[in-house]
């Protein structure tokens, strides 16, 4: 079942915010929630975890209203991070803890477990104001998930970590979801997605514009993408008169082209047979979701004028 | 498997615009529980907090024995006023010479003292008497001119008559202490004189120095069988528990609104709204600041009055039997008061708190709050300046209905009280407004502050937040 969003709306004032999103993500999967800055995501999320009220609509998990869901069965990363600054790591998590529904010892042993696989143990006598920026985001991701919740919603949670950080929490995502969590999250980096998710959905000023698994997506929003080296001709000035393929690319390691759906690609590798290339490369790639976002989420822009509703 | 939203009206659908919290209030004392523990921890474990407690402390038992020390310097001090006397009346009152010196000594100095070498061994007396003779006056004058000779005072009868007193000094009139008692003591000499020349015996005379019988039997209401010292520790109580309630509303009410703030400032107030309600957490943050408060308090006063009641056996030893000073003299009517005070301060702080909460929640930064906490601090002022009027006119139909007010009802009461201005019934009366006002205001502020702690946008007018209020 997972969790089940169904045509939500909410304004603020008079602006409407979330015009009828629906989603569904299922349970023990890593979900991918996109929208450009100010798409409503983070009301959304807000939403998912009763902090906020729809206006109109159903959010369910597993068949139950998520107002009658249990605390400690949400894991919630915020996008702006935040935490007692005085506070000593060891105390404010088992606080955090024990606020989430963990009893106390259930909250230290859980504490100790993560603090290690984390690699923060021995941080965990020092107040949080004295940790590096990377320890203190290793601190409020376990400040997530230290009360073992069922569903995680992470608002941005890759946002300011380097390179090396961001694979200790890729790791812990993959951890999580070996232990059958939910997780949601946003993010605008949208490898991670690719490499992450199964699932995607893709709002734009409170409505769902794409949705579906990362496969589907990519066939739905599937242009032929040809890319092509040739040897004795990198520039392939002939290419540009053939109808149906519109070059986007001449770099020094190929020319990226893209044909018409209704085209074959073999067309291109006799066209270059014809003009006696040597061909060293050529591939059929599928689009990237950063290609399919930037197209969708940047064609509505031209489009919309900002929704206001006549109050 | 619960309701579905689409059955609910649909104007109670639209009315839910923030959560009330929903599945978090299946723990509400548990979570309350834990958010007063660290708010508490958090504040007595906060260096800022140790160390202006500390302080005070410190002054706290410096201003306890400054009044012992500053007797003690007097006491053992070598300024001595010196006094000649010039008797050209001849005996007064039937005193001549030494008797005389004696009896100036005694009315001046409290005790029998003359300018004897070596008589009082913790220190001398404030006044020096010598008897000189008349034909000394010019130089006498000229010392007086010159400081070496404080007071010169001649007596003189013209022609069997009554004694004439010259009052020589080189003293500012203004600033001089010293008149006054010489001026009591003329008078006292004066009449004694007069008393003896009629033929009156000394008895006689100390009858005539006797008070009369007087009782002082008050018909108005509400006033009982308290004593004068009882009234005047109670006005004390009443007095000193309004500063306290005043100084300790505004500080701990201001830091409810900051740790807010705070929360709000560092967004892990995010994380908590995810945990806990937002009434849990401004009820956690309340109980738990103002724990922290009472605490620092109870230690405060404790220690005060240790070191006022160290101060009795102190100055015992000091200036031996005739130490006098302090005595803390705490009757049945003081401790009631005393309770009472205790009352009235935690309704007032559970009051105003909730309202300082509300103002944190609407601020972005921490540097806000002090603007956004000022409608409230001038509403308590009222109440304060207010109470000093209490003192003259505790019954006063307007006095009662300020009393009234919950607001300010802390301050009013309890000099009305302390004043012995109320009828019985009006401190039950009092309390149960008091409670229903917080009641009333927790109810606003949560609202206020749930709408409040995730808003970061422009803070909203004094219409909007009505409405938030009404919203459900």
């Amino acid at each position: 079942m997972g969790l089940v969003v169904e045509h939500i709306n909410k304004s603020f004032a008079e602006f409407l915010v979330i015009k009828d999103l629906s989603m569904e993500v299922k349970e023990g999967a890593i979900f991918g929630f996109l929208g450009a800055n100010g798409a409503g995501k983070t009301t959304t999320m807000r939403m998912i975890l009763d902090i906020l009220r729809p206006d109109s609509g159903r959010i369910a998990w597993n068949g139950k209203d998520v107002r009658q869901v249990p605390r400690r069965n949400w894991g919630y990363l915020p996008e702006e991070r935040g935490l007692y600054p005085k506070m000593k790591v060891e105390e404010l998590l088992i606080f955090l803890a024990r606020l989430n529904g963990l009893t106390k010892v259930a909250a230290e042993k859980a504490l100790d477990e993560w603090l290690e696989r984390f690699q923060i143990a021995a941080n965990r006598k020092r107040r949080v104001e004295e940790l590096s920026k990377g320890n203190q985001q290793k601190v409020q991701f376990l400040a997530t998930i230290l009360h073992d919740p069922a569903i995680l919603v992470m608002d941005e949670p890759f946002s300011g970590l380097d390179p090396v950080n961001a694979n200790v929490l890729k790791e812990a995502f993959l951890e999580m979801h070996r232990r059958g969590k939910t997780i949601i999250f946003s993010t605008h980096q949208l490898e991670q997605v690719e490499e992450l998710c199964q699932d995607i959905v893709i709002i734009h000023k409170g409505q769902t514009i794409v949705q579906g698994s990362v496969q589907e997506v990519k066939r739905q929003h599937g242009r032929n993408v040809v890319r092509l080296k040739l040897d004795n001709d990198p520039e392939a000035r002939w290419l540009d008169t053939l109808e149906g393929v519109q070059v986007t690319k001449r770099r020094q390691d190929y020319i990226e082209m893209r044909i018409q759906a209704h085209l074959n690609p073999n067309l291109i590798v006799e066209a270059a047979l014809q003009h006696d290339g040597i061909i060293s490369r050529f591939e059929l790639v599928e689009p990237s979701l950063t290609d399919i976002f930037i197209e969708q989420v940047g064609m509505i822009d031209l489009l919309d004028a900002p929704s206001v509703l006549s109050a | 498997m619960s309701k579905k939203p689409k059955d609910l009206p649909e104007q109670e659908q639209r009315a839910i615009a923030v959560s009330l919290g929903g599945a978090a209030t299946q723990h509400t004392w548990r979570n309350i529980g834990l958010i007063v523990g660290r708010e508490y921890k958090n504040r007595v474990t906060q260096r800022s907090f140790i160390i202006s407690t500390i302080i005070i402390l410190l002054l706290v038992v410096i201003g306890a024995f400054v009044p012992t020390i500053i007797q003690y310097f007097t006491s053992t001090s070598n300024v001595q006023t010196k006094i000649v006397v010039v008797d050209n009346a001849g005996p007064i009152a039937g005193l001549d010479g030494d008797a005389l010196a004696r009896y100036i000594g005694t009315a001046l100095n409290g005790t029998a003292g003359t300018n004897a070498p070596g008589q009082n061994t913790s220190g001398k007396p404030p006044f020096a008497i010598t008897i000189q003779t008349s034909n000394a006056l010019g130089s006498l004058q000229n010392q007086v001119k010159n400081g070496n000779l404080n007071i010169l005072l001649v007596l003189d009868r013209p022609t069997n008559q009554d004694v004439y007193f010259t009052y020589y000094t080189n003293a500012n009139a203004t600033g001089d202490t010293n008149l006054s008692k010489v001026q009591a003591l003329a008078q006292q000499l004066n009449f004694l004189d007069i008393a003896h020349r009629l033929g009156l015996t000394p008895a006689q005379t100390s009858r005539l120095f006797a008070q009369p019988g007087f009782t002082v039997v008050n018909t108005g209401q509400g006033q009982n069988k308290r004593s004068e010292s009882e009234m005047v520790a109670g006005y004390i109580i009443a007095i000193a528990g309004n500063i306290l309630i005043y100084i300790v509303i505004v500080l701990y009410g201001m830091g409810v609104a900051m740790g807010v703030a705070e929360e709000k400032g560092s967004r892990i107030m995010e994380i908590l709204v995810n945990a806990a309600t937002p009434f849990q957490l401004m009820v956690g943050k309340i109980v738990g600041i103002g724990a922290a408060g009472l605490a620092q308090m109870t230690c405060i006063v404790a220690v005060g009055i240790g070191a006022l009641l160290l101060q009795i056996p102190l100055q015992a030893a000091l200036f031996g039997a005739n130490g006098g000073g302090f005595t803390l003299n705490i009757t049945g009517a003081s401790i009631t008061l005393l309770l009472l005070l205790l009352v009235y301060f935690l309704l007032g702080f559970l009051l105003y708190a909730t309202l300082y909460a509300a103002m944190g929640a609407l601020v972005k930064r921490q540097d806000e709050v002090q603007n956004a906490v000022a409608p409230l601090t001038s509403l308590l002022v009222i109440g304060y300046v207010v109470s000093f009027f209490g003192v003259y006119t505790p019954d006063a139909t307007w006095m009662k209905v300020i009393s009234y007010i919950p607001f300010w009802t802390p301050t009013t009461m309890l000099v009305r009280i302390g004043a012995n201005g109320v009828a019985w019934w009006e401190i039950p009366f009092t309390i149960a407004l008091m409670i229903v006002a917080i009641f009333v205001c927790a109810w606003i502020s949560a609202r206020i502050y749930r709408y409040g702690v995730l808003m970061y946008g422009q803070r909203p007018s004094l219409g909007k937040l009505a409405k938030l209020v009404r919203m459900k």
